[in-house]
């Protein structure tokens, strides 16, 4: 069947300029207009081959669409709500404030003398952020069904959008921090410096973290189910209500397994002025980027059939 | 004159799951271990599935500012084509060449969020479309105009009713400027003097030089849009000619 070739044979195949050709041979067509076609097509599509784990100049052209779908994503979830953002404060205030009941003067943790609800609402804070983050970003292709298979755009946006939402939460969470820090009066220090790496590296985690577990959910909902679960289990094992030096020494090295305890006991040393721990940060940072290569390689070895099983 | 589409011996195949897997279209993690394991002890991989060829060698040129329709009963491929064209689905084999900015409009409001008021609606759908947020600026107050919903342009469009809504989407989607549209079923919206409307404005996009890919199964709407039509059945191109020949021939052979 090639009715289309048979037509093809009366054009001449030498590249002629449209601009300059006259609409004579053209398909008789009221008001037609000619542009300027490129020599190169915009756009070939093709069964893919095995394609570079990110697609980073596609992404870049859709950068208004993920500030649309981040600003989307926040907006909706405080609409028809009284309290609004204040949700994202009230969320680790009110563990904190049980947490230092419980932990603190109940169990009497030992925090290296850290006021119980600074150090737990340190922690909190980027747990919060992480996980939530993560929650949303791992079910964020199944919650935009509908544009996955209407529209086309790199689907990498919709995981990072996800994560990008869960960060203007974080930033509003953060001026409760500023409070407790002025209260229980911590100078500033040079350790500040390191705070933005630090939410920056929590960001590529839960991004990293996402963007695999997304597209793992699309096959198998498994993840769906799962996920809370392991969120839950993740917290208890990360430094959040006790510092990691109640672990014996002899088995710190499994709590550092964890890329975010790292990152915890890394944020608290920044905000609190103790000593940092490079050696556990740099394991983090490594694991990081290791899995954001490796969610991204299969986010895009998937992404291609998305729509198919969604 | 060179054409704007290049459709080449473009096919695609889907996998239809049958018998016991048909019920469930996602299987578990547990589902396809036992799968795989029970294939691996399997002399032949031969699963529950059938083949399904929703398109096959289908070869296409359009010429830029042509209008071409697409016609053909339901699970024809027709829908199946347009979403290969717009990098929804990705083909089987072949090869498609486009020589110029595509949008595609499979449906009217896609990403339109309930809880979102209709202003804030007209951005996040434009986005989604592929519209600068310069270019929503720039024609936001003819969206609104040509939605007619100047007054509830401040209300979620939950509270809409359902002909304002499909008519501020549709707004949205015919504000777009792309060189290549691709339009799926969706000019039946709205009551009738709306439905005129948007006639209209698809034949302005029309003469503006756009060329333009449409399914629709309204023969009255193809032969007065299209130049040329084509027809397809059972994944193949059957038919490709002037649209009065070929919708002439779908109708003698679907009565």
């Amino acid at each position: 069947m090639n009715l289309a070739k048979s037509e093809r044979a009366g054009e001449s195949e030498s590249p002629k300029s449209p601009a300059s050709d006259p609409m004579t041979d053209a398909p008789a067509s009221p008001g037609q207009v000619f542009y300027n076609l490129p020599d190169k097509p915009v756009v070939t599509i093709e069964a893919s081959r095995s394609g570079v784990p990110l697609n980073l100049p596609g992404l870049w052209a859709c950068r208004e669409l993920l500030y649309f779908l981040v600003w989307r994503d926040v907006k909706v979830r405080y609409k028809q709500t009284l309290l609004g953002a204040v949700w994202a404060v009230l969320q680790p205030l009110v563990t904190m404030i049980i947490f230092t009941y419980f932990f603190g003067k109940l169990a009497r943790v030992p925090t290296d003398g850290v006021p119980y609800p600074i150090f737990f609402y340190t922690g909190l804070l980027l747990w919060t952020y992480f996980s939530n983050a993560v929650m949303s970003g791992a079910n964020s292709l199944i919650s935009n069904t509908n544009l996955i298979t209407k529209v086309y755009f790199p689907r990498l946006i919709i995981p990072a959008s996800a994560v990008g939402a869960g960060l203007i939460d974080f930033a509003i969470a953060s001026v409760l921090l500023v409070f407790l820090l002025i209260y229980y009066s911590f100078p500033v220090t040079w350790g500040y410096l390191m705070l933005m790496p630090l939410v920056l590296l929590t960001t590529l985690f839960a991004l990293g973290l996402s963007v695999w577990l997304a597209a793992l959910n699309v096959r198998y909902r498994d993840v769906r189910y799962a996920l809370p679960f392991l969120i839950q289990i993740w917290m208890f094992v990360s430094p959040i209500i006790y510092p990691s030096t109640l672990v014996p020494q002899e088995w710190r090295w499994v709590m550092i397994m964890n890329p975010l305890a790292g990152i915890i006991e890394n944020f608290r040393a920044a905000l609190l002025g103790k000593e940092f721990h490079w050696l556990a940060l740099g394991y983090s940072t490594v694991f990081i980027v290791l899995l954001l290569l490796y969610g991204s390689y299969t986010f895009r070895r998937m992404e291609r059939r998305f729509a198919e099983f969604i | 004159m060179k054409p704007i589409i290049r459709i080449s011996n473009l096919s695609k195949q889907f996998r239809i799951a049958t018998g016991e897997r048909s019920a469930a279209r996602y299987e578990t993690l547990r589902e396809s271990l036992v799968r795989s394991l029970r294939n691996a002890f399997r002399r032949n991989h031969h699963r529950s599935e059938e083949k399904l060829w929703a398109l096959k060698d289908i070869n296409l040129d359009v010429m830029p500012g042509e209008v071409v329709g697409l016609i053909g009963p339901n699970g024809a491929g027709k829908s199946t084509l347009l979403k290969v064209l717009s990098r929804i689905i990705e083909p089987t084999s072949g090869r498609v060449e486009l020589y110029g900015k595509v949008a595609s409009l499979l449906e009217v409001g896609t990403g339109f969020h309930p809880d979102l008021t209709g202003r804030e609606n007209i951005y996040l759908n434009g986005a989604v479309l592929g519209m600068r947020r310069r270019e929503i600026n720039a024609r936001f107050d003819e969206i609104v105009a040509f939605a007619e919903v100047e007054k509830f342009l401040d209300e979620a469009v939950k509270h809409y009713s359902s002909g304002m809504y499909v008519r501020l989407a549709f707004a949205v989607a015919a504000h777009l400027s792309p060189e290549i549209l691709i339009v799926d079923e969706v000019l039946a919206v709205g009551d009738a003097s709306f439905q005129k409307k948007c006639l209209a404005k698809m034949q302005d996009v029309m003469r503006s030089g756009r060329t333009v890919l449409f399914v629709s199964h309204s023969m009255g709407m193809i032969r007065q849009l299209c130049v040329r039509a084509a027809l397809i059945d059972g994944g193949e191109l059957k038919k490709l000619g002037p649209t009065k020949d070929v919708a002439d021939y779908y109708e003698a052979m679907s009565a």
